[in-house]
């Protein structure tokens, strides 16, 4: 028996005859043609307070054709659908807007010299997309928030599951003609406290499978999850302020991965080196110092990872890139369009959020990794503040300084890559000391991306990779995830700041 | 039959195959008994700049197409199905789609309400100049292309980023219950963003006059220049603060939108709770009042109906402090018990106003010791339902007895609904600007 073939994946499958039509028109027209097709399902379901709000499908597909023409200058035209003769009029359009840029001081441009590729990366499968029950997810959604409810009672529960299957074919005019699929499946849960002074916190699990509602071990890091933002979200209303300033500090690995992605990843892509604090000249200040020797900044596509890409959205296989290594710049996020200026590797870091966009290059999964990290038993859920706390205590953290704050979860940041300012924010604030642990509301945190990577200490546990998030550079949201080890101890800096009250 | 006129920008989207299909579908042995669809069309063109460099592949020239519906089936058994569906389903063979979207289908009684023939107002959306730039008229950027590059150069801008867009559509809303109402609009806009620190943009519905841009990328320039100098000796503490109007859309009309959104009322999961809304007492100053109008001609955020075919009428959310409604779509307005609302669909149609404004000149001499915070990071990583927030500053203006200071960096923290009661907030009028800036008192601290 044939195995099944998603109904997506054969869609795009059966676009050979206008890829290569497309080839032939823009090679007839003296232009370098970039064909990206796109084929999406996404399925949802919404449970609040024990009942189900939403259930919604979607599909999208369509095409971007993104052309250069000889004298170097591109254009992107989209259309939502595979009809040969409108794709066609299209690609016309698109290649007599490029001709007709100089009118707006459109610069020539070249790119990198690229060797052709041919390959096919779609994780098995897939096909489950097309036989998602979603009566059994608002089922299951419905059993966890009882779950939940009795574990934490009093607070508003809302729970979410979404399965997205978001898949592409490149093909461009040099022979390169790439499929590649990219399953993204998440379950959500926001806890509300029911008071006067309310606070909301969330948790997530993330896996390719469109069933992770019903496999066992992503439950329980769910709901130890889960439980935890729901008693916090009941403490916080209560809790204080911290004063602001500069800090002895830990971090989870969510957090972490917010340090890598917003204060180095973003200013470690290419496109934006004529601005770029880590770049000079239009050039990464490669083999810089940038941080303590014993941390590194990595990034690549991690199998099953909710932000693995395999190739570039212009088909060029996606490589693993060493943005720090042992505290000094070394690899940058490239693609063809910015490797050249860039004096850095092709990478092939460019993705797009969809047809329409034009592509840039960006991070998948980033980490921060510590040489000879400290040991950290146990699953990471099992680490509360105490808990916490007892590892820096035995590790002699809180002998170098009686108080450190711990910053627990990520809840989002941001970063001026010119600048190298950055933020994010966590979940909560522990003030930790030999004698307690004090519970206050999150707050801002800030600062230079030097200071706070020269600040790095001590990792503790095993890298975890699993924190996600959505990346929204230049108005493209795409996934983005990462981490580090379970803990990073930070000494203060000055240039590193705390928000406060 | 018609031919569907795919690229027509809308004019006339051909809904016979969609509807004749809503009719005849049966799934599971389920025929749907009511349904509504909104259709939207577009047409688009754009251009980016990144680093000066305009059109380049990361920001290009952009052309675009696209026809995509979102409906709502009602199911003979009650059952509710909702999504999205693309062109190839609207046009030729929405069938197979609107089958499967019976797996999806969920009871949900208070979805129920499709909305049938109503009175519609008449509000102008539709510019012909951003028709014909959206159409593929593109030289009508290169004057304002060049007018942010002469600015660029005279004044020593070392770096900008931008974009610029036309857009053309049509939009319309059909149901089972006979309604079928249609509508053509435009819309515009430029975005510019000096030296990486802080930018300027407009949208609108038509191609906006060019002095109107000079007079905003000006603007632009005074605080961008003002920012190349360190304030002396920043002051810390409970300050006297001027919220630019930037800051007050993305943060503080971002928290009591957030707040009033029907979804979060129902649940309990906003801070408003449904018992406030048309009880006496405020929660807010008493004189805060606000209200959309989408009827605004040519407003950005002007509309006739909603996707859900609610006519377009202006509403008071919040009147005098008091919670006057939530922001309610058909199924939380059915579920809270109480009528559909308009909603605010750009900022150019949502009115924040009550308590005393002054001018922006008079806000600065009453703010000496005070800062001026020109735009915040991590607005989107605050919690939005307990109105505490710790934000960073870095493009903030300290200010002293003789107005703009030097540059701050700087974090403030509060609650915003806490400022929204204070005693001392006043509205500040910047020029130009449609929403007023706030002067209030919150933490600042050096950053």
């Amino acid at each position: 028996m044939p195995p099944h073939t998603s109904s997506v994946i054969a869609e795009l499958d059966s676009l050979t005859e206008l890829s290569q039509e497309m080839t032939r028109r823009a090679q007839g027209r003296g232009a370098f043609l970039v064909w990206r097709a796109q084929a999406r399902r996404i399925a949802s379901v919404l449970v609040k307070s024990g009942r189900v709000e939403e259930v919604a499908t979607s599909s999208g597909s369509g095409h971007g054709v993104h052309a250069m023409t000889g004298d170097g200058r591109t254009a992107l035209g989209s259309r939502d659908e595979f009809l040969a003769e409108p794709a066609l009029a299209l690609l016309d359009r698109t290649i007599d807007a490029a001709s007709a840029a100089a009118s707006l001081g459109v610069d020539a441009r070249s790119m990198a010299s690229l060797e052709p590729v041919v390959a096919r990366a779609v994780p098995p499968g897939v096909d489950a997309f097309d036989r998602i029950d979603l009566d059994a997810a608002a089922d299951r959604l419905g059993e966890l928030q009882r779950e939940l409810s009795g574990r934490v009672p009093g607070v508003n529960l809302s729970l979410s599951y979404q399965a997205d299957l978001d898949a592409w074919r490149i093909v461009r005019s040099d022979g390169t003609d790439v499929l590649f699929a990219m399953p993204r499946c998440v379950l959500r849960i926001a806890a509300s406290s029911s008071g006067d002074a309310r606070h909301t916190v969330g948790a997530s699990v993330s896996g390719p499978h469109p069933a992770l509602f019903d496999d066992p071990s992503t439950i329980a890091t769910l709901l130890a999850r889960a439980e935890s933002a729901a008693r916090l979200a009941c403490l916080l209303p209560d809790a204080p302020s911290h004063p602001a300033g500069s800090f002895p500090l830990v971090i989870d690995y969510a957090l972490a991965k917010g340090l890598a992605h917003e204060a180095f990843g973003h200013a470690s892509e290419a496109d934006g080196f004529r601005s770029s604090i880590l770049a000079k000249d239009g050039r990464f200040r490669a083999g810089e110092h940038v941080g303590a020797p014993h941390v590194s900044i990595v990034d690549e596509p991690k199998a099953d990872d909710h932000a693995w890409q395999p190739y570039s959205a212009s088909g060029g296989k996606r490589l693993r890139a060493t943005i720090v290594e042992h505290g000094r710049l070394a690899d940058a996020l490239t693609d063809p369009w910015s490797q050249g200026g860039s004096g850095c590797r092709l990478t092939n870091a460019d993705r797009a959020e969809s047809f329409r966009s034009a592509p840039l290059p960006r991070m998948t999964n980033i980490r921060i990794e510590v040489d000879d990290p400290l040991p950290a038993p146990g699953r990471f859920e099992d680490y509360g503040p105490e808990e916490v706390r007892d590892l820096l205590a035995g590790a002699g953290v809180l002998t170098r300084h009686p108080r450190v704050v711990f910053l627990s979860g990520y809840s989002g940041g941001q970063v001026n890559p010119a600048t190298g300012d950055f933020v994010f924010n966590c979940k909560a604030i522990y003030a930790l000391t030999p004698s307690g642990v004090t519970l206050h509301k999150p707050a801002i945190f800030s600062g230079s991306m030097f200071g706070a990577l020269g600040a790095i200490r001590e990792g503790f546990g095993p890298l975890l990779l699993d924190a996600i998030g959505t990346c929204g550079k230049w108005g493209q949201s795409v996934p983005s995830s990462g981490g580090s080890h379970y803990f990073l101890a930070l000494d203060a800096d000055p240039s590193v700041r705390l928000g406060g009250r | 039959m018609r031919t569907p006129r795919s690229g027509s920008a809308g004019v006339d989207v051909d809904l016979t195959r969609l509807i004749r299909a809503l009719g005849a579908v049966r799934a599971d042995g389920h025929a749907i008994a009511g349904w509504s669809v909104y259709v939207a069309e577009t047409r688009r063109a754009s251009v980016g700049t990144k680093d000066r460099q305009t059109g380049d592949a990361h920001a290009p020239l952009t052309l675009a197409e696209s026809l995509t519906a979102r409906y709502k089936l009602i199911w003979d058994d009650g059952r509710v199905s909702r999504g999205a569906m693309e062109r190839r389903a609207i046009e030729r063979t929405p069938e197979p789609l609107l089958t499967a979207s019976r797996a999806a289908s969920f009871p949900d009684p208070d979805a129920v309400d499709v909305l049938g023939p109503a009175a519609f107002p008449e509000v102008a959306t539709h510019g012909p100049a951003a028709a014909a730039v959206a159409a593929g008229g593109i030289e009508a950027f290169a004057p304002r292309l060049a007018a942010i590059r002469e600015r660029v150069a005279r004044h020593g801008i070392r770096t900008w980023s931008g974009s610029m867009h036309a857009a053309e559509g049509t939009s319309r809303v059909v149901t089972s219950s006979g309604l079928d109402i249609g509508g053509r609009g435009t819309s515009t806009g430029w975005s510019a963003t000096f030296d990486g620190e802080l930018g300027a943009g407009h949208t609108a519905r038509d191609v906006a006059p060019l002095v109107d841009l000079a007079g905003r990328l000006d603007h632009l320039v005074r605080f961008v220049l003002a920012l190349r100098h360190s304030a002396a000796s920043p002051r810390e503490g409970l300050l006297p603060v001027i919220l630019h109007p930037d800051v007050v859309e993305d943060y503080v009309l971002g928290v009591l939108l957030h707040n009033l959104d029907g979804a979060q009322v129902a649940h309990g999961t906003g801070a408003f709770r449904r018992e406030q809304f048309g009880a006496a007492v405020p929660v807010l100053r008493e004189d805060i009042t606000l209200r959309t109008d989408p009827l605004v001609p040519m407003a950005a955020g002007a509309y006739r109906f909603s996707q859900e075919g609610v006519p377009g009428s202006p509403c008071t959310y919040v009147d005098g402090g008091r919670l006057n409604t939530p922001i309610l779509e058909l199924k939380y307005a059915r579920r809270l018990g109480l009528p559909p609302t308009a909603f605010p669909a750009a900022m150019d149609t949502l009115f924040l106003e009550g308590p005393a404004s002054v001018s922006y000149d008079d806000a600065i001499a009453a703010t000496a010791g005070g800062a001026l915070v020109l735009s915040v990071l991590g607005v989107h990583t605050q919690d939005f339902t307990s109105g505490d927030f710790s934000l960073s500053a870095p493009q903030s203006l300290a200010i002293g007895p003789q107005g703009l200071n030097g540059r701050l960096r700087a974090t403030i923290s509060g609650n915003v609904f806490a400022l929204l009661r204070a005693k001392d907030l006043t509205l500040v009028r910047f020029p130009g600007e449609h929403t007023p800036g706030l002067l209030t008192r919150c933490r600042l601290d050096a950053a």
